[in-house]
């Protein structure tokens, strides 16, 4: 007998476009996949050594909710080196992964306002997120001149309008786009001057060439900004799910209590192969941001070259373009697999993954 | 100033903050079982970062391990299921019961709750907006969920029946005679069942434990949750699934993906050696576990407490009404005067401030000494010390 429970469940789901948006895959399905978030990096055998000898140690038991104590105070000093932000261990909570941050930001510190203000061109994970269970939601103007940052004005607006929450990237992780000082200065004021708090995705501040500005960093804001990411990107643990969360004190634990709801703690392996990783990343991290910023740049020429509009970015591991679908049915019909801008709700463009198959994905267009 | 009185998750967690602070504590409440992950898992695990450290994995799970997890299921509890499409892996058992209650409840839908229960489920179900509606169960029945109180607990509003057996902190396993009859009632009144078999190899005596997605009609409208946790000792590794038909495991697959995007791959790597491997250490937990129990049980009448029988689980549910005293009050005291770790039953449920859940989850001489200590905790109750 057909169930009328199920049917209402599956309608209701099936309307819910939000939380059916696409995720992008976490690393590289193959070489010719240019459509990752992640790098596909080889693991250092120090990382190998000590996951296993905590594995081997008996570490295979419950941790507690936020983490291990020494990741989490890795993860603040990470921070510290990388965003000029300056956090305790205590204000860290692990996660798995970046997509977990997402979640329990967006819904527990969203939980306290009446609306959230999301860019328009935002991680399809942030859309996921939202679509679990309802929320207000306000749309910051973002386009592809301002690498799809929303202006200040737009913030100005939406913090004008009543809302008191914002969603933002910098680095956008379509564009690689961030924010200038004076931009993050002027978004930091305009928090004090509302009361408002953000949730600052910085993500890919550690591929930004150059001077990158945290909101978490401005002496007016630590208490107002939580600040997610990944742990040490490009260390090879993409697929080992494991993120954080680094938030102003009052913010710890209602997200502390949910996501001991949700998975009571973080995988110990990932852990101890994060804490290892913290360890190591600043040798082989100039190394790498180096030889994408390279990359990049000869991705940039190269489109240039076939006639593809470049959007502008900071971040190193990403490059966006304006491509019709002619060219990623061209890119698609050449073996190459791109991630569609429409999935950040930017139809048009398309984000590539900085390797060298993007190198010969554009030669293909030539 | 005055502190905050905690209850629930919260509670647990605060007495685990303070049983931290002896050196000699017992834990007799948190359900970590004592063995660390056999051996062969851990190699594996090893060889995964070598071979497999950068793998992609979709959100649902790599399909070698969803073909693992439907072979499990099928072998252990006679449910049959696609990998392909009616199975998904997650960050643990927990993981898996947050999203069968996201996935089935909406907000103002009930829920049917035989209690008491784990305690997460209401932290799960008032995250949905759902309503939990209780049936009791009582220890001198064994915690049994009578079918008769669950029907009479349906309204129009009610949506899904939670089935936990063994069930957690009760122990008591749905027997496959009332197995059947809350299927019938689930399919009279079109309710979703969310099943939790944790515990399923973990059932005593001549006790029988039955996935309601076994029976006819029943695969259609359940979702089933387990984990490697308490099986394999794997409760750092984070790794648990959930099997239910096609139509609502590509709404499970959606919302895991909105939640954490994907299980690490090194965990579920070790999830197919764990599945596929050698299942000796399994069976010589068990073995263990079985022992445990009557040595813990034997304890108890040794002290005149009473108890529902533990028909499976890895622990006991004992009554404390002796005391007078709120279950909060009393674990709180056996920590601190004993310093023995026992979780209290208003954590699981209001209405069970009488009881301690305990355990059997220490090495046997840890267990007899934490027995030990919590008979003179409550001789020194009993005498008004």
């Amino acid at each position: 007998m057909a169930s009328q429970t199920k049917a209402d469940i599956l309608a209701g789901h099936k309307a819910n476009e939000a939380l059916n948006t696409q995720l992008l895959p976490q690393v590289a399905r193959q070489s010719s996949d240019l459509s990752a978030d992640g790098m596909r990096r080889l693991l250092d055998e120090r990382i190998i050594a000590v996951s296993s000898e905590a594995l081997e140690a008996g570490q295979t038991h419950y941790v507690d909710v936020p983490g291990i104590a020494p990741l989490r105070a890795a993860i603040a000093e990470y921070l510290e080196s990388t965003a000029g932000a300056s956090y305790e261990a205590s204000n860290i909570i692990v996660t798995a992964g970046v997509q977990e941050s997402r979640f329990l930001t967006i819904q527990m510190i969203g939980a306290d306002f009446e609306s959230i203000a999301v860019p328009s061109v935002v991680h399809p994970g942030v859309r996921k997120a939202l679509g679990v269970r309802e929320r207000n939601v306000v749309l910051l103007a973002a386009d592809a001149k301002r690498g799809y940052l929303p202006s200040i004005d737009a913030i100005a607006g939406a913090l004008e309008e009543g809302c008191r929450l914002l969603y933002l990237e910098s680095p956008s992780r379509l564009s690689g786009g961030a924010y200038t000082e004076d931009d993050v200065s002027a978004i930091s004021r305009l928090l004090n001057e509302y009361e408002a708090m953000a949730i600052w995705d910085q993500g890919l501040a550690p591929w930004v060439d150059g001077k990158y500005s945290s909101l978490a960093s401005f002496e007016e804001s630590p208490a107002l900004v939580t600040s997610i990411g990944e742990a040490f990107p490009g260390m090879g643990l993409a697929s080992w799910y494991i993120g954080y969360i680094a938030a102003p004190e009052a913010q710890i634990p209602p997200m502390q209590s949910q996501k001991q709801v949700m998975a009571i703690c973080t995988s110990t392996a990932a852990q101890y192969a994060a804490l290892e990783a913290s360890a190591i990343v600043a040798e082989a991290h100039q190394r790498q941001l180096a030889h994408l910023s390279r990359l990049r740049s000869d991705l940039i020429a190269l489109a240039r070259a076939v006639n593809l509009e470049v959007v502008a970015g900071a971040a190193a591991n990403v490059l966006a373009l304006r491509a019709s679908q002619d060219t990623i049915a061209k890119l698609n019909q050449a073996g190459f697999e791109v991630a569609d801008g429409a999935l950040f709700g930017a139809p048009g463009f398309i984000r590539l993954t900085v390797s060298a198959a993007a190198d010969a994905a554009l030669q293909a267009l030539r | 100033m005055s502190k905050k009185k905690a209850e629930g998750t919260n509670l647990l967690y605060q007495l685990i903050g303070e049983a931290r602070n002896y050196d000699d504590v017992i834990v007799m409440g948190r359900g970590d079982p004592d063995f660390d992950t056999p051996a062969h898992i851990v190699a594996a695990a090893k060889q995964a970062m070598i071979q497999h450290h950068d793998d992609f994995t979709p959100p649902e799970g790599l399909l070698a391990l969803r073909q693992a997890i439907a072979d499990r299921v099928k072998r252990v509890n006679n449910i049959d299921v696609d990998p392909a499409t009616e199975v998904v892996v997650t960050n643990g058992g927990q993981e898996a019961l947050f999203l069968m209650v996201l996935a089935v409840l909406s907000p103002g839908d009930e829920m049917i709750v035989p209690e008491p229960n784990y305690n997460t489920y209401a932290d799960s179900l008032a995250f949905a907006g759902g309503v939990k509606v209780e049936v009791q169960t009582y220890a001198e029945n064994d915690f049994r969920a009578d079918p008769a109180d669950v029907r009479a607990a349906i309204s129009d509003k009610s949506r899904a029946l939670l089935l936990v057996s063994p069930n957690n902190p009760a122990a008591s396993v749905i027997s496959p005679g009332d197995m059947k009859t809350l299927l019938d009632i689930a399919v009279e009144h079109d309710l979703m069942i969310l099943a939790d078999d944790i515990y399923d190899l973990f059932v005593y005596d001549d006790f029988e434990h039955l996935s309601p997605a076994a029976l006819p009609g029943g695969k259609e409208r359940t979702l089933t949750l387990n984990a490697l946790s308490k099986a394999y000792s794997m409760t750092g590794w984070r790794l648990g699934w959930i099997v239910g038909p096609a139509d609502l495991m590509a709404r499970v697959t959606e919302l895991k993906a909105a939640i954490s995007g994907g299980t690490s791959v090194i965990s579920q790597r070790a999830g197919i050696a764990a599945l596929t491997g050698p299942q000796d250490a399994v069976e010589m937990m068990a073995a263990a576990y079985r022992r445990r129990r009557r040595l813990v049980l034997d304890a108890l009448d040794a002290m005149g407490m009473k108890y529902g029988l533990p028909q499976g689980g890895q622990f006991v549910f004992a009554d404390i009404s002796f005391t007078g005293m709120d279950s909060g009050e009393v674990a709180q005291r056996i920590l601190s005067e004993q310093h023995v770790l026992a979780y209290p039953g208003s954590a699981f449920s209001k209405d069970r401030k009488d009881y301690l859940r305990m355990t059997f989850l220490q090495p046997e001489e840890q267990l007899i000494e934490g027995l030990e200590r919590m008979k003179v905790a409550m001789q020194n109750i009993r005498a008004g010390r």
